[in-house]
């Protein structure tokens, strides 16, 4: 009846509100405050109680919910399907996204003293991590089939990774490519966006004329346009941009719009 | 995270093909595989050990003449690394050793088929990985556990990195634990009650639960102290500067009782070797559980902290501190019973065993020091005798869980280790945890002073300290040695057999190295604590 799940949180819940009470008392708890919330006497230190207590009670709601809706418990499933026998259950298959969230957990610790920016990135990459997780622990369980159960996952959340991985790796290239434009002359900057776009286009020709390609050498070789073009971006970022000349001083504001070339350089320089 | 784990006869009924081999960057990244996981938590362990144990001769060296010796350029660089060696010798050494040869043995003492979690326990063992990387980075970048002389600008960045730091250790330390212990409790195979269990794997469902009841007050310590100096309130340190007082909010968890915790999983290790060297079963696996249980029930700390209120003249931490010693003693006495009443054989001893007791017997040192720290008269309190007790602990564990790791070994790595070389390894281990823990208690009786860089007032406390270098010097040529025989067995490996000890508990019923789902086919129900004694031909009874 009750699932390891179950059984994990309900353990983690005690193991938390034993430790909120003891924490209460050993940093100034009075009479039962600790016991009752606070309700009659101090709870000690606010700020370690209220993180104790509180990650009882987030327990307490996940052990609810793993207990009330038999979460991936084969026994309970197989009982509301109306068979029989259990269903055969899978291996938990590998996955990378245990070491992405500790790196995920890892940058938000960073971020706490580096700055927002790299604490946001941990945070969404640790969002990114929780979903694709549950998604993961959810299609393991789905079918005894592996290959079915992979094939489901696909189904559900591709729909969702392919947009989002294309537009982050469109960004990211976006990106890395305005800073090898900013870093080189003008005319460096043309030469450069002529070789990507060649190097892009060429690969989509390569593709078109022979598309019964090893698909190991198509995908090597748009990896290595993607890692020189990041590479570029990063080193020349590091770099830096060029000297920009500056020519809408003697024009005012209100004339801008006369000059956008001059405006788009100084917004690239801005970036 | 995976929410359930399927019971090892239902895994075993299952039609998908078995989990690909571990092996290369890809798999470290993402097995599943509890044997994987845990050799990162031990092979990331080993390297640490070696860090801190360098860091401690250091120390060491510095302390001989605080005047004339300057190895880390100024007072507040020498209280960095002597509260860095502090924390790490216990959070990234000791206690992660323990989880890394719990997560890959308990799974199959317990006839299971993987531990509970796997993506979770992966999780944890490379956040351990990360978060010791952070903290070490951020003390040698100025960071550390506070200053003695005040810091100011990337100084208390660095110091709040080492705070998060910790902290993402502690957590680590915390699912990767969770994990082993969901594992002992809800995974065992048929008819594996829990007084059946292996001594090692009740040990870490013990110590386990020790840990996870006892750290998230440590890091409600740690969130307090990051609000706190990120604020500037300064309502328990001194901002804008934070001072010692940072360390010493979170020194309790590297004094007694707390600190004893780490080194409760060496009597389930000891527990584990001794009948098997004996070759006879455990005098009393019921009462060893329960020595078990009290040791680790009188380790919990989270009440103790100093610097919310001392309640180290109280009766009850008194009590703590003397009590403490009862079930490592009685401990040691039910494992010298069960050697003589078993036929042991005569000679050198196999290195897991000077492991098992020697760890057993710097664990009673340490007990034995705290029993004498908490008697108020005697005044140790704030002396050399803290270090001398953590640095017990300390090593007691370590070479508890070397002494572990040796005897696994097959089942681990997949290999024999020499044992001669152990056995040199945890002999230097053993007498250099006695020279460096006993010589600071010593020292401690005439008032050498913790922490700060006075001289002892007092020849026999100069004499001590000497002493103490000498033994972490030979605390380092051990670590050297035992590191070095286990990187010579992947060198040279040696045969191992899937039962070279004549073992009596079900990791020994699987192949070296055990195949990823551990077992061939389910485990027969187990009806004793030692079910491979009861497999013996022609023994339907149950004893060998």
């Amino acid at each position: 009846m009750f699932t390891t799940g179950f059984k994990f949180f309900f353990g983690l819940t005690i193991a938390l509100a034993i430790g909120a009470v003891a924490y209460g008392y050993s940093t100034g708890g009075e009479h039962v405050g600790p016991v009752t919330l606070g309700w009659k006497g101090g709870v000690g230190d606010h700020v370690g109680y209220l993180v104790l207590i509180g990650g009882a009670f987030a327990s307490a709601c996940f052990a609810g919910i793993i207990v009330a809706f038999r979460d991936a418990d084969p026994a309970a499933q197989s009982h509301y399907m109306g068979v029989e026998a259990i269903a055969p259950t899978t291996p938990v298959t590998g996955s990378f996204w245990p070491v992405v969230g500790a790196f995920g957990g890892a940058a938000m610790v960073l971020g706490l003293v580096l700055g927002p920016a790299v604490f946001v990135l941990g945070l969404v990459i640790c969002s990114l991590v929780a979903i694709e997780w549950t998604m993961d622990a959810w299609a393991d369980r789905a079918t005894g089939d592996a290959e079915a159960n992979k094939a489901l996952r696909d189904r559900i959340m591709a729909p969702f990774e392919i947009p989002v991985a294309g537009a982050l790796g469109v960004a990211v290239m976006a990106l890395a490519a305005s800073r090898i434009f900013l870093n080189a002359t003008k005319l460096g900057a043309v030469v450069w966006a002529g070789l990507i776009a060649v190097a892009i286009f060429g690969l989509g020709i390569l593709y078109a004329a022979r598309p019964k390609m090893n698909k190991n050498v198509i995908a090597g070789l748009v990896l290595a346009v993607g890692v020189a073009v990041i590479a570029g971006g990063i080193v020349t970022a590091v770099d830096g941009q060029r000297d920009f000349e500056h020519h809408s001083e003697h024009h005012g504001d209100d004339h801008g719009e006369e000059h956008g070339e001059d405006h788009s350089e100084e917004g690239e320089a801005s970036e | 995270m995976t929410m359930t784990e399927s019971p090892p006869s239902e895994a075993a009924e299952s039609s998908a093909a078995p989990l690909p081999a571990v092996g290369g960057l890809y798999d470290w990244l993402t097995t599943s595989d509890h044997k994987a996981i845990g050799r990162i938590w031990l092979r990331f362990g080993a390297l640490s050990l070696l860090f801190f144990s360098v860091i401690g001769v250091l120390i060491s060296f510095e302390r001989l003449d605080a005047d004339a010796i300057d190895v880390f350029g100024g007072v507040n660089s020498y209280f960095q690394m002597w509260s860095l060696y502090r924390f790490g010798i216990v959070l990234m050494v000791a206690i992660p050793l323990f989880v890394g040869l719990a997560t890959v043995i308990t799974p199959m003492q317990v006839g299971s088929t993987n531990i509970a979690f796997p993506r979770a326990a992966l999780a944890a063992a490379w956040g351990y990985v990360l978060g010791s990387l952070i903290t070490v980075i951020s003390v040698l970048s100025g960071g550390g556990w506070g200053a003695l002389d005040g810091v100011s600008g990337d100084e208390a960045d660095a110091i709040r990195l080492t705070l998060l730091g910790t902290g993402m250790v502690m957590v680590s330390i915390i699912l990767g634990t969770i994990c082993v212990v969901t594992t002992v409790v809800s995974l065992r195979t048929s008819g594996m009650g829990l007084t059946k269990v292996p001594l090692f794997a009740w040990s870490m469902l013990v110590a386990g639960s020790v840990w996870v009841l006892t750290l998230p007050v440590a890091i409600a310590n740690i969130a307090i102290l990051y609000i706190d100096l990120s604020g500037g309130a300064g309502l328990f340190v001194g901002a804008p500067n934070p001072s010692f007082d940072v360390y010493a909010q979170l020194a309790w968890i590297l004094d007694q009782p707390a600190v004893y915790a780490a080194a409760v999983p060496v009597l389930g290790v000891a527990g584990s070797i001794i009948p098997v060297v004996a070759k006879g079963r455990q005098v009393s696996h019921e009462a060893m559980m329960i020595l078990i249980g009290l040791a680790g029930l009188l380790a919990i700390g989270g009440w103790s902290q100093p610097f919310f209120g001392d309640e180290r003249d109280t009766l009850v931490y008194i009590a703590f501190g003397v009590a403490a010693l009862v079930p490592v003693l009685a401990s040691l006495g039910g494992n010298g019973a069960t050697l003589i009443a078993g036929e042991a054989p005569v000679g050198i001893p196999p290195a897991h065993m000077i492991g098992a007791l020697g760890s057993m017997l710097l664990f009673l040192a340490a007990t034995a020091a705290g029993a004498l720290r908490v008697i108020d008269p005697l005044d140790l309190i704030g002396t050399t005798a803290d270090t001398g007790v953590l640095n017990l602990v300390a090593v007691a564990a370590i070479l508890g869980a070397l002494g572990g790791w040796w005897f696994w070994a097959p089942k681990t790595d997949g290999r024999l280790f020499s044992g001669i070389q152990g056995l040199g390894a945890m002999t230097f281990l053993l007498l250099g945890g006695v020279l460096l823990g006993a010589t600071d208690v010593i020292a401690g009786f005439v008032d050498t002073p913790d922490v700060l860089l006075a001289s002892a007032d007092d020849s026999l406390g100069d004499a001590m300290i000497v002493l103490s270098m000498i033994g972490s010097i030979v605390v380092l040529l051990g670590v050297l040695g035992a590191l070095g025989a286990i990187s010579l067995a992947y060198v040279k490996p040696g045969e191992a057999d899937d039962d070279p000890w004549g073992g009596h508990t079900l990791e020994w019923a699987t192949a070296t190295p055990p195949p990823v789902g551990n077992f061939a086919e389910p485990p027969a129900r187990v009806r004793s604590e030692a079910p491979l004694l009861d497999e013996t031909p022609g023994d339907e009874g149950g004893e060998s």
